[in-house]
């Protein structure tokens, strides 16, 4: 286990690397100039040679990516172009507000969907089975970014229940911190719901048409038994690598509900940097997101055998 | 409904009553201005690491020696009055009694010179140190403090634009603030200045809080832009900042916020006739237009750039981009300015016969032009695309390249273009307007006129303080704008607020900071 650990962790370094590369060259690659942006259309040739001088612009692209490299393998990510924040504790302080919604959101989908997906694949083809996938398919058509804006229509606004917009960290006032990420998780929880519903009544056919699932049947097990002690392990799975893959996606950010909301999290701050060619903190979140992202399916990967022994057995 | 899903949905339930609770006991604090902002300042350092909100942050925090009146002139603020010497060189300010910092010292003229050696530092990088270190306006020589409440500046050379530079807002105002606002590294801590307000609380990426500053001294004048009587009415003023659009819409409507100073006009409709909101609309000096690479092939070709502009039907396209709330101005000085007259108001006569015989002179045969726009700034797409359209009546051939701003602000700033959709941001006297436009391409190939001839005029109009020599100046700078085409602009932008109608007080004006001072909530 420990050879498999030591294995799996150093794969992720060219891994890393090459996003590290890929990030620091695209960024670079895409028209804008940080500098402009921070002077404005009045800015002329000497300013903005300046302020590219104390930005560190008018260095050598390789040269520029080394120094970076260097840094962040020191744990320093470097400044924000934008305000000179530290970028590391900057990701770290937004990564708290994602995580926060994304964990309890994904938690809340996987404890919908996972049950609904085995009763749906139980009563395959039934009224049951086609309200679940039909309810399934409507949570995942639909934009966020658009259910995120019906909830605050009908909770904020026409309610009144839950405040429209701000944030309160939770480890200030959990209260109020409840309140202002009740809209947002319920919004990703049910679009994810959809998702991992579809999932897990696939993997949960593919179990129930099994042999094993027949004998146990044969044995005249009863039905609960046979759903909770063989399909569901078993079925379990696939769906655990796509809460894998999906938790990884949107710890990276959720940009667009992060938006609706007004959640001072990692997506928003991403796409603001992005928009302010802003390249230490952009460079700094790709890296963090990537890193996140390879933790969450080699967590995954370990997590496999508790499910199925011959995992561990390979 | 799933037998999973009803546990949950209970759980839901009783959040949401939870939440409602909390909600209403989590009500407007009394006496709290909830402003929106479209994105986090970058600073609270005047001038230095700015954009436009951090500068609306900072001028309810610092003042400056002179402030932007209504009618976009300079007035006193911090200075009681303000005298000038004949050779125009020698600027004397004396500080008004009684003024105070936000940490409770007095403001002497100390603070001040303290201030601009700051400002004047290359380290400090101000905006505005081009301006007074000799490559623009003029250069400041000297500053001297002749006794406490008396500052002299001395300039190499004698200028009409010194005044209105030191008060534009890009420049924080020119604010004084207390040397405690630095730390003894020379690091930027916070402002510790002289406005009716002081920092309470910056919560990066969510609110900045400002307090009422109990210990301002204002002036006994009536308000006048950014100068004249001033009194914090409310204890708190929270700028939160919320990026869309519609969220920001909804928080106004829900009372999360008080006020949203930055809607578009096709937003408007939405909130026009909400039974609580107010809308308040005025003309900016931000200037809409379309300019022109005059060093492109094509274009260099002054009757192809005089037919785009006779093809476009200025009052038409600024009917249709602004629902017919802005005015029509085809001149780069500002509707609101002082200096506006019947000449700057004579603009292009649309007149497509004339467009196409100016096009079959210049051997025009359909070429397409790339106009460049973004949609960062509505407005600015819909000109392209109705421009586009205008002057395809006159068979001129328009493509539109969409990109974003940061992109397109790069490709203005080289000069790598045909053709781009702009917005400037507002320059309120005429020369600064000018200025912004003429200018040698060789060396700053963001300036659309290289005319030597107009950048002597133009020179000649920062220096003379006769109102009357200036406006002729302007006058002729206008009619040679017109004949050389180097750009169309199309309008001033609008300022429309939308406020909760418990807010009392607020007034619009030309240069869009809103002033929240004298403001109240019902």
């Amino acid at each position: 286990m420990l050879a498999y650990l030591v294995r799996r962790v150093a794969m992720t370094v060219p891994t890393l690397l090459l996003v590290a590369l890929t990030v620091f060259v695209l960024m670079r690659l895409i028209p804008g100039d940080p500098a402009l942006l921070m002077l404005g259309d009045s800015a002329d040739a000497a300013q903005l040679a300046e302020a590219r001088r104390q930005l560190g612009l008018d260095q050598p692209v390789p040269l520029q990516f080394m120094h970076w490299l260097v840094q962040v393998l020191q744990g320093d990510f470097g400044h924000s172009i934008a305000n000179g924040q530290a970028v590391l504790p900057l990701i770290l302080e937004r990564f708290q507000v994602s995580a926060s919604i994304v964990l309890v959101a994904v938690a809340i989908a996987a404890l919908i969907a996972v049950p609904a997906g085995l009763i749906a694949a139980w009563k395959q083809n039934k009224p049951l089975d086609v309200a679940i996938v039909g309810g399934a398919t409507l949570l995942l058509s639909v934009p966020s970014f658009w259910l995120g804006l019906l909830l605050l229509l009908a909770f904020g606004m026409k309610l009144g229940w839950l405040p429209v917009v701000g944030y309160v960290p939770l480890t200030e006032d959990f209260g109020q911190g409840l309140l202002y990420i009740v809209l947002p998780i319920a919004t990703l929880a049910l679009i994810e719901t959809g998702v991992l519903t579809r999932m897990s009544r696939a993997s949960a056919i593919e179990v129930l048409r099994l042999e094993y699932v027949t004998h146990a049947r044969a044995k005249g097990a009863p039905e609960s038994q046979v759903l909770r002690r063989h399909v569901l392990p078993n079925a379990f799975a696939p769906t655990l690598t796509l809460i894998g893959l999906v938790l990884g996606h949107l710890l990276g950010g959720i940009a667009v509900l992060e938006t609706v909301f007004t959640l001072p999290g990692l997506g928003r701050l991403l796409v603001d940097a992005i928009f302010a060619r802003d390249y230490p903190v952009v460079q700094g979140v790709l890296l963090f997101t990537a890193l996140i992202y390879v933790a969450i399916n080699l967590l995954v990967d370990l997590c496999y055998p508790l499910f199925d022994p011959r995992v561990a057995a390979q | 409904m799933t037998h999973a899903s009803m546990p949950l949905f209970r759980s839901l339930g009783v959040v949401a009553a939870a939440a409602a609770l909390a909600a209403s006991a989590h009500a407007q604090a009394p006496n709290t201005l909830r402003v929106r902002l479209n994105a986090d300042i970058r600073s609270t350092d005047p001038g230095v690491n700015r954009d436009f909100n951090t500068d609306v942050v900072a001028l309810h925090l610092v003042e400056g020696l002179v402030g932007m009146k209504e009618d976009t002139t300079a007035g006193p603020l911090l200075a009681s009055k303000v005298d000038v010497s004949k050779d125009g060189k020698t600027y004397t300010f004396k500080l008004r009694d009684g003024v105070t910092f936000h940490n409770g010292a007095p403001l002497t003229a100390d603070d001040v010179a303290w201030t601009w050696k700051r400002y004047l530092a290359p380290a400090t990088q101000w905006r505005c140190l081009p301006e007074f270190d000799g490559r623009g306006i003029a250069k400041i020589t000297a500053i001297t403090t002749p006794d406490p409440k008396t500052v002299v500046f001395t300039l190499d050379k004698p200028s009409a634009l010194f005044l209105t530079t030191m008060a534009r807002i890009d420049c924080g105002g020119s604010g004084i603030y207390h040397r405690a606002s630095v730390g003894a590294d020379g690091k930027w801590i916070a402002p510790i200045g002289t406005g009716p307000f002081k920092l309470g609380d910056w919560k990066r990426a969510q609110y900045v809080e400002l307090l009422r500053f109990d210990g301002y001294a204002s002036r006994t004048d009536a308000m006048d832009g950014l100068t004249g009587g001033k009194k914090a009415e409310v204890d708190r003023l929270r700028f939160m900042v919320i990026p869309d659009d519609a969220a920001a819409k909804a928080a106004l409507l829900s009372n999360g916020i008080d006020l949203l100073t930055d809607i578009g006009v096709a937003q408007l409709g939405d909130l026009n006739g909400q039974a609580n909101v107010k809308i308040d609309i005025s003309a900016t000096g931000n200037m809409n237009g379309i300019l022109f690479q005059t060093r492109d092939p094509l274009l260099k070709d002054v009757r192809i750039r005089r037919a785009l502009a006779l093809s476009i039907n200025t009052p038409e396209l600024v009917r249709g981009v602004t629902n017919a709330l802005a005015k029509p101005n085809n001149s780069v000085v500002p509707i609101v300015s002082p200096y506006y007259g019947p000449v700057e108001a004579a603009g292009y006569k649309y007149d497509l016969a004339q467009a196409k015989k100016l096009l079959a002179e210049a051997g025009y045969t359909g070429q397409p032009i790339k106009m460049l726009t973004n949609k960062r700034y509505a407005a600015s797409f819909d000109v392209a695309l109705l421009s586009q359209a205008m002057a395809a009546r006159s068979g001129i051939k328009i493509d539109l390249e969409v990109i974003d701003w940061a992109a397109q602000l790069d490709r203005y700033s080289k000069g790598d273009y045909q053709m781009m959709s702009f917005v400037y941001s507002a320059r309120l006297d005429p020369s600064l307007a000018f200025d912004m436009l003429t200018g040698p391409k060789d060396t700053q190939p963001r300036k659309v006129w290289d005319n030597p001839e107009v950048q002597a005029k133009l020179v000649e109009s920062m220096q003379v303080p006769e109102k009357a020599r200036r406006q002729a100046l302007f006058d002729e700078l206008h009619k040679r704008m017109l004949d050389d085409v180097p750009l169309i602009p199309l309008y001033n932008g609008l300022q429309i607020t939308a406020a909760n109608k418990k807010v009392q007080g607020l007034r619009t004006w030309a240069a869009e900071v809103p002033r929240l001072w004298n403001v109240k909530t019902r």
